[in-house]
C-alpha cells in the first residue's frame, strides 16, 4: 500500500522535467499513468471474499508514529474513487488544459494532492493521518490559487486553507486527546479500546475537536462558505478534489470513528443535526446562484450533509446508504463539473443567465448533463443509480433508534420531513442547472465565443462516469456484496445485508420520493415568483460575511491592539515592564511568606554613614529634578563619590580609589562632550502621568528594598568566601585576595569583562567612523 | 578531556579578536571568517560527539576546584544548544558578504559576529551564575555593535532603546544575584541547586527566583517584557537580524529552562503555573503582534514572541514529554527563526522594500526563493511532518497529561495565526500580477536563498528524522528533570 502512495509524490519530482516537452506531447499523458495503475492496483480487492488487510512501516517509533496502513471496505471505497476519478480528471484535463499554461505546477500539485489523498484514507496511525490530512489543504490551496493572478483565487486559496487548517488543527488536538487517553496512535486499536474512550470525560472535547475537523473539510454548515469560493480553481480540480474527494475527507474521518462516537448519545443530534441542515441550506441556495459551477459547489456542500446526516443516523440502512451515496455522488457530481467545464470552455462563461438553448449545439454535453442532474435529482428511474441512494436515505430517515436525549427526539421527527425539503431544493436546482443551460432561447450575442460540441477527449471522461451513473442504476447489485457490504462493515463494524431493488412496493419512501418530484417540478416552474425569498433569507446574514470580518478584523483590531501599546516611547515600555515586576514580586514575596527581617546581626551604624547616605540618597533624586544638565552631572558625581567615601569607612581602599578614578573619568568625560550633549528638555507630560511614573519607580525602590533586607536576613549557608580568604595565599600566591579574586580565582569573568570593553570599543569607533564618512560624503 | 569545554567559547573568541586586526583587509577577512567558522564548527561537532558518548564535561577553569572557581559544564543541553549556534554561524557567514556594505564588513562585522557567538556560546555553557552575567554582557555588547553598525538614524533611534532595556535587566541581574549570593552563599548554579534543595525554596528564595525569572523573561522577550524586540530586530542587515532572532532570545529562554529544572523546582505550584499562564499571554499577544503590520521584517520579528511562548509552556507544564518538547521547539526555533530571516531579507534586498503592498507576482522572478518561503511557513506553523510538529506535538502532549485543555486551545488556535501571518507573506509577495518593469537579478536571489536551504535541510531532517533526534531529546528532558545528576556531575560529592 504504501507504494501506492510514494508512486504520486515520486512522479512528482519528475513532473517538472515532463513539462519542459509539453509543447510536443501534453504532460497530462505522463501523468495519467499514476492514478490509473494505482487504480488497477486496487481494483483486484473487490470481490466478496474481500478481508481488510494491514502494512505497517516503522517511522519515528519513539514517538509511536509509523507508516502503518490498513485497507478495509472504507479505505477501499475511497481509494478507489481517489484514483477512479483522479483518471479520468486528469485525462479531461489534458484537454481542457492548453499546453501554454503551467502545466508543470499544475500537476504537481496534483499528484501531491493524489498522494495525500490515498495517505488520509489508508492512514491507521492518527499522526500520519493528520499529516496527510494537512497536505490535502496544502495542495488544494496550491490548486485553487493556481491562477494567482486573479485576486478571486488568492481570496478562494487562503479562505479554504485557513478553514481547513483551522479543521486540521482542531482535529489534531482532538487526536492528540484520544491518544493520551489511549496510549496507542493506532485508529483500529482505539476502536477496541472504545469502553476506555467513551467513559472518558474528555469525551465532549474530543468529540467536538473530531468534529471540527470533519466538518470544516467536508464543507458543512456553517463552514461550508469556503467550497464556492474555492472554484476559482481549474474546473478539473473542482471535479476532483472540490466535489468526489478531499470534500468527503470529513465524510471519511466521521465513518471512521463512528463505531466509537456512534455509542455517545450526541453523536447523532450533532452530525445528523449539523448534515441535515446542510443539506437544507446548500440546497436553498444552490437555487440561487447563477454560476454554473457555483450551483455545483452548493449542490455539493448539500449532498455531503446528506451523507453526513447518514452517518450520523448510524443504523444499518443508513450507513449502506451512506456509502451508497458517497459513490453515487462522485459518479454524477463528476460528470456534472466536466459538462460544467465543457460548457465554460466552449462558451467562455458559466454565466447561466447568459445561457440558454445549448442543447442543439453541444448534444452529446446536454445528454451526459441530463443524466446526471436527474442521478442527482433523485429521479425515480430504473437506470439512475442517484434515486437508489435517495431512496435509502429516505428509509434511514424514517427508522430512528431510540435516544434519551430530547432533542435528538425532535430531530428525529423533524428528519424526515427536513430530508423531504432539502430533495425539493435538490430536484429545483438539478432542473435549473440542466433546462437553463440547454433548453430555451440561445443567447448566442451574449457568448463570449461561438459555442460547438467539446472535442471527443474532452468527452470521454464525463460519458464513462454516466455510464457509471446508468449501470450502477440498472445493476445496482453489481457494487453491493462485492463492495459497498464491506464498506458498510468496515464503517459500522458488523455485517449488513441490504438488497437493492427498484421497486419495493407503495412503502413511505416512494411516497416522498413523489412528493419530491412534484413539489420540486411546480416550484422550479413558478421559481421566479418566490425568488424574492432570498432577499429576505439569508439577506445580510451570510456567513461569508463573518468570515471576512473576522481575516480584516483580525488584521485591523491586531494593529489598533498592538499600536495601543508598542507606541515607541521608552518610557513607557520600562514603566510596563517594572510595573508587572513589581506587581508580581509584591505578590509573590507576601503569598510564599519571603519577608523577614533580622536586626541582630548589624554592625553599628556611625554618624559618618548616616550622612554619606542621606547625601547620596538627596544626589540620586535631585539629579532627577535638576533643570540644568551641567547640574545634572555634577550631582550625578555626588552619588559616584559618596559611594567611594563608603568603601573607605568600610576599610576597602582599593575598591575607593578605582571608584574614584571611574567617577572622575565620567565627569570629565560627560563635561568634554558637554558641548554636543542636548538640552534637557522639560516634559510636558501631564501631572497624572509624571504620578504614575512616581509611583511606578518608588514602589519598584521599596520592592528592591524588601527583597534586600529579606535577602539579608536569611543567610542560612556558609558563604564560598571563606575559602577565598584561606586559599588566596596558598593556592594564590598573593596577599590581596580582591587581586586574586580577579586574575586568577574568577580569572574568566575578567577576561571576559575586558572583551565586553573592548568590544564597546570597536563598537563606538565603528560608529562613529562609519557615521562621519557618510555624513563626509 | 575536560579542556573541551572551554572550546566552543576560545575559539570564536580568537577569530573575533583576530579579525580585528585585519579589518580593511576585506577578501582575506572573509575568507578567514568562514574558514574559522568551519574550523570552529568541526570542533564543536567533536565536543558534542564527546558529550553524547561520555556524558557532561566539566572544566573547572584555573584549577580553582568547584564550587569556589567558575565552573564550565558542556552537558547534553548545552552542547546541543552550542552546535545549533554554530550551525546558524554557518549559513550566516556565508550570507552576509551578500547583503553587508563593504563598510560594515570593513567595521568590524566579523569581529561582533564571532563575539556574539562567543557570548551565547559561554552563556550556554557557564555554570556559575555570575559568569552567566558575564556572558550576556558579551553577547549583548556584541549585539550592541552589530546593531548600530551602518550608522543610519532608525538604528540608532531603535537601538537606544533595545540597549537601555537590557542595561536595565542586566542590572536587575546581578542585583539579584547579590541577593541570591546573599541567602545560599554561593554563585556556583550546582551549589546554589543542591542549597535552596536544602531548604526546599523557603521564605525570601522564591522571590528571587521570580526577579531571575523577569530579567530571563525580558531576554527572552516574554508577555509583558518583550516591548523592546520587534522593532530593532528590523533596523539593522537581515543578517545581523537573523542572528539575533536565532540568537538572543534563546539564551534567555535556555536561562530560564536550566534555571527552573535545575534550581529552583520546589515551589512549582505557584512559580510553574505563574509561567503557564504567561506563556498563554505571550502566544496571544506575539501572534496578534505579527498579524498586525504589512512590514515583512516586522512579522517575522514579533512571530519570535509567541515561539518563546511555546517554549515557555513546556517548563510551565514540566513533564518529561513536556520539557522534551520545549528542547525539541528551542531547536526548530533557532534554524527556522534564522532561515525565516535570511529570507526574508534577500526580499527585501531584492525589491529594496519591506512593505508588502508594494510587492506582488515575485514568483515569476524567484521561484526558489518563494518555494523556500512557503516550505519555510509550514515549518514554522508546525505542519507535519517538519521540525515545528514534533515539538508541538510533544508540548500538547505533555499538557493534555496535566489536563490543560485551555492551554492547548490556544495553542492549536496560535499555530493557525502563525501560519496566516507568514502565508500572508508568500501570498502577497509571491503571488499576483507580475511586475514586468523589475529588472530580476535571479543569480542573486539563488545565492541568497542557500543558505537558508541549509538551515531548512536540518528543520526537514529534525522532522521527518526524529526519530535520529528525538530519543536524544528524551534524555536531555530527563535529565533536566533529574537536577541530580548535574549536581553530582560538578560537585562530584
Amino acid at each position: 500500500m504504501l507504494f501506492t502512495i510514494i508512486i504520486p509524490l515520486l512522479f512528482a519530482i519528475f513532473v517538472p522535467a515532463f513539462a519542459k516537452w509539453k509543447d510536443k506531447i501534453h504532460t497530462g499523458y505522463f501523468v495519467l499513468l499514476v492514478p490509473l495503475s494505482i487504480f488497477i492496483y486496487y481494483l483486484q480487492f473487490i470481490g466478496e471474499d474481500f478481508q481488510p488487510i494491514s502494512a505497517s512501516y516503522s517511522w519515528i517509533p519513539s514517538l509511536m508514529i509509523s507508516l502503518s496502513f490498513y485497507l478495509d471496505g472504507l479505505s477501499l471505497l475511497f481509494v478507489l474513487l481517489i484514483s477512479g476519478i483522479g483518471t479520468l480528471v486528469t485525462f479531461y484535463s489534458i484537454y481542457y488544459l492548453h499546453k501554454s499554461e503551467r502545466l508543470g505546477s499544475f500537476y504537481v500539485y496534483l499528484l501531491l494532492f493524489m498522494a495525500a489523498m490515498l495517505g488520509v484514507v489508508l492512514s491507521d496511525n492518527i499522526f500520519v493521518l493528520y499529516t496527510f490530512w494537512e497536505l490535502t489543504s496544502i495542495s488544494s490551496f496550491l490548486l485553487i490559487g493556481y491562477w494567482h493572478h486573479r485576486a478571486a483565487s488568492r481570496y478562494g486559496a487562503l479562505k479554504s486553507m485557513m478553514i481547513t487548517v483551522f479543521g486540521g488543527l482542531s482535529m489534531l488536538g482532538g487526536l492528540i486527546l484520544l491518544n493520551v487517553i489511549t496510549g496507542t496512535t493506532s485508529i483500529q486499536a482505539m476502536i477496541q479500546q472504545k469502553d476506555i474512550i467513551l467513559e472518558s470525560p474528555y469525551l465532549p472535547i474530543i468529540m467536538t475537536f473530531i468534529f471540527l475537523g470533519a466538518f470544516t473539510k467536508s464543507a458543512q454548515f456553517p463552514f461550508h462558505i469556503w467550497l464556492p469560493d474555492a472554484m476559482e480553481a481549474p474546473t478539473p480540480v473542482s471535479a476532483y478534489l472540490h466535489s468526489a474527494t478531499m470534500v468527503k475527507a470529513g465524510i471519511f474521518l466521521i465513518a471512521r470513528f463512528l463505531p466509537i462516537f456512534v455509542l455517545n448519545e450526541w453523536f447523532f443530534v450533532v452530525v445528523s443535526g449539523i448534515g441535515i441542515l446542510t443539506l437544507c441550506w446548500g440546497s436553498f441556495m444552490a437555487v440561487r446562484q447563477t454560476d454554473l459551477k457555483g450551483i455545483l459547489a452548493f449542490s455539493t456542500i448539500s449532498q455531503l450533509g446528506l451523507i453526513m446526516s447518514l452517518l450520523g443516523i448510524g443504523t444499518k440502512t443508513a450507513i449502506f446508504a451512506a456509502a451508497f451515496h458517497t459513490l453515487n455522488h462522485a459518479t454524477f457530481k463528476g460528470s456534472l463539473f466536466m459538462i460544467a467545464g465543457i460548457v465554460d470552455h466552449e462558451t467562455g462563461t458559466r454565466d447561466i443567465r447568459k445561457l440558454g438553448g445549448l442543447m442543439t449545439l453541444l448534444p452529446i454535453s446536454a445528454t451526459l448533463a441530463f443524466f446526471g442532474a436527474f442521478s442527482m435529482a433523485g429521479m425515480p428511474l430504473p437506470f439512475l443509480n442517484g434515486f437508489y441512494s435517495k431512496e435509502m436515505f429516505f428509509d434511514a430517515t424514517l427508522e430512528l433508534h431510540d435516544n434519551p436525549l430530547v432533542g435528538a427526539q425532535l430531530l428525529g421527527q423533524a428528519i424526515p420531513y427536513l430530508a423531504v425539503i432539502g430533495s425539493i431544493f435538490t430536484f429545483i436546482y438539478s432542473m435549473y442547472l440542466v433546462f437553463g443551460t440547454f433548453t430555451g432561447k440561445a443567447k448566442l450575442d451574449q457568448l463570449p465565443k461561438k459555442p460547438h460540441e467539446a472535442p471527443l477527449g474532452m468527452l470521454v471522461s464525463p460519458i464513462l462516469l454516466v455510464i457509471a451513473v446508468i449501470v450502477i442504476g440498472l445493476f445496482p447489485n453489481l457494487v453491493n456484496q462485492s463492495f459497498l457490504a464491506h464498506t458498510a462493515e468496515a464503517i459500522s463494524g458488523y455485517q449488513i445485508e441490504k438488497n437493492i431493488v427498484f421497486w419495493q412496493g407503495f412503502i413511505p419512501p416512494l411516497f416522498m420520493s413523489i412528493t419530491v418530484v412534484v413539489l420540486g417540478a411546480l416550484l422550479y416552474v413558478t421559481r421566479k415568483k418566490w425568488s424574492k425569498v432570498y432577499t429576505v433569507i439569508p439577506g445580510n446574514l451570510s456567513f461569508n460575511r463573518v468570515y471576512d470580518k473576522i481575516i480584516v478584523g483580525v488584521e485591523t483590531y491586531s494593529s489598533k491592539i498592538t499600536n495601543s501599546y508598542m507606541n515607541g516611547s521608552l518610557r513607557r515600555y520600562i514603566a510596563l515592564i517594572m510595573t508587572m515586576i513589581v506587581v508580581t514580586t509584591f505578590v509573590t514575596i507576601f503569598a510564599t511568606g519571603g519577608f523577614q527581617i533580622k536586626t541582630d546581626d548589624l554592625a553599628e551604624v556611625s554618624y559618618a554613614e548616616i550622612f554619606v547616605a542621606v547625601t547620596m540618597a538627596l544626589a540620586a533624586i535631585g539629579t532627577v529634578f535638576a533643570r540644568n544638565k551641567i547640574a545634572a552631572i555634577l550631582i550625578l558625581g555626588v552619588v559616584g563619590y559618596g559611594l567611594s567615601l563608603l568603601f573607605v569607612i568600610y576599610r576597602a581602599p582599593d575598591l575607593a580609589l578605582t571608584q574614584l578614578v571611574v567617577e572622575t573619568i565620567t565627569v570629565a568625560l560627560f563635561l568634554l562632550c558637554f558641548y554636543h550633549l542636548p538640552n534637557l528638555r522639560k516634559t510636558d507630560d501631564t501631572i497624572g502621568i509624571k504620578l504614575t511614573n512616581g509611583i511606578i519607580a518608588t514602589s519598584f525602590g521599596t520592592m528592591m528594598t524588601l527583597v534586600a533586607i529579606s535577602a539579608h536576613s536569611s543567610k542560612w549557608f556558609p558563604t564560598i568566601s571563606d575559602y577565598y580568604v584561606e586559599t588566596s595565599y596558598k593556592l594564590g600566591g598573593g596577599d590581596n585576595i580582591v587581586n586574586i579574586i580577579l586574575v586568577d580565582m574568577r580569572g574568566l569573568d575578567t577576561l571576559f569583562e575586558i572583551t565586553v570593553l573592548g568590544i564597546a570599543a570597536l563598537a563606538i569607533y565603528g560608529m562613529v567612523k562609519l557615521r562621519g564618512e557618510k555624513e563626509g560624503e | 578531556m575536560s579542556n573541551l569545554a572551554v572550546l566552543p567559547i576560545v575559539m570564536p573568541l580568537i577569530a573575533g579578536v583576530l579579525l580585528a586586526f585585519f579589518h580593511n583587509k576585506l577578501p582575506l577577512v572573509r575568507t578567514l571568517a568562514k574558514v574559522l567558522t568551519i574550523i570552529n564548527f568541526l570542533v564543536v561537532l567533536y565536543v558534542f560527539y564527546y558529550v553524547i558518548n561520555n556524558g557532561s564535561v566539566v572544566l573547572e577553569t584555573g584549577g580553582w576546584i568547584a564550587p569556589y572557581g567558575i565552573i564550565l559544564v558542556a552537558d547534553i543541553f548545552s552542547i546541543t544548544l552550542v552546535l545549533t549556534t554554530n550551525i546558524i554561524a554557518l549559513a550566516t557567514v556565508f550570507y552576509a558578504p551578500l547583503t553587508l556594505s563593504k563598510k560594515q564588513e570593513e567595521f568590524y562585522f566579523y569581529s561582533f559576529f564571532f563575539l556574539l557567538i562567543t557570548g551565547v556560546s559561554g552563556a550556554f555553557i557557564t555554570g556559575d551564575l555570575f559568569n552567566l552575567f558575564v556572558f550576556f554582557e558579551v553577547l549583548l555588547m556584541a549585539s550592541y555593535g552589530l546593531i548600530v553598525l551602518g550608522g543610519e538614524r532608525v538604528q540608532l533611534r531603535e537601538s537606544i532603546k533595545y540597549v537601555l532595556i537590557n542595561l536595565f535587566s542586566s542590572m536587575l541581574f546581578v542585583t539579584t544575584v547579590a541577593f541570591l549570593y546573599s541567602v545560599v552563599g554561593t554563585v556556583n548554579m550546582a551549589q546554589i541547586a543542591e542549597r535552596v534543595g536544602e531548604v526546599e525554596q523557603k521564605g525570601v528564595l522564591t522571590t528571587i527566583a521570580i526577579l531571575l525569572f523577569f530579567v530571563f523573561g525580558t531576554k527572552a522577550a516574554l508577555f509583558p517584557l518583550y516591548y523592546w524586540l520587534p522593532k530593532p530586530y528590523t533596523v539593522p542587515n537581515p543578517v545581523v537580524s537573523a542572528l539575533f532572532g536565532a540568537l538572543l532570545t534563546k539564551v534567555g529562554i535556555y536561562s530560564i529552562i536550566r534555571i527552573f529544572t535545575l534550581i529552583f523546582v520546589y515551589q512549582t505550584t505557584f512559580t510553574h503555573d505563574l509561567f503557564l499562564w504567561i506563556a498563554v499571554f505571550t502566544l496571544i499577544f506575539g501572534v496578534i503582534g505579527a498579524l498586525s503590520t504589512n512590514n515583512i521584517k516586522l512579522i517575522i520579528a514579533y512571530n519570535i514572541i509567541p515561539a518563546v511562548g511555546f517554549m515557555l509552556l513546556g517548563v510551565g507544564i514540566l513533564n518529561e514529554t513536556a520539557v522534551s518538547g520545549t528542547v525539541y521547539y528551542l531547536v526548530h526555533d533557532m534554524l527556522i527563526k534564522a532561515a525565516l530571516f535570511l529570507l526574508i531579507g534577500a526580499i527585501v534586498h531584492l525589491t529594496g522594500t519591506t512593505d508588502l503592498k508594494k510587492m506582488g507576482g515575485l514568483i515569476h522572478h524567484y521561484p526558489l526563493l518563494g518555494w523556500m518561503l512557503f516550505l519555510a511557513a509550514l515549518i514554522l506553523a508546525g505542519i507535519p511532518p517538519f521540525s515545528g510538529f514534533i515539538g508541538k506535538l510533544l508540548l500538547l502532549q505533555g499538557a493534555l497529561l496535566n489536563g490543560e485543555i485551555l492551554v492547548v486551545i490556544i495553542g492549536l488556535l496560535s499555530s493557525l495565526l502563525i501560519l496566516f501571518s507568514v502565508m500572508k507573506i508568500f501570498i502577497r509577495a509571491f503571488w499576483g500580477e507580475e511586475n514586468k518593469e523589475i529588472q530580476p537579478n535571479r543569480k542573486m536571489a539563488n545565492k541568497l536563498t542557500i543558505p537558508a536551504i541549509f538551515l531548512l535541510f536540518f528543520s526537514v531532517l529534525l522532522g521527518v528524522g526524529a526519530e535520529l533526534f528525538y530519543p536524544g531529546v528524551k534524555n536531555i528532558s530527563a535529565y533536566l528533570l533529574d537536577p541530580e545528576i548535574y549536581i553530582q556531575s560538578v560537585l562530584k560529592e
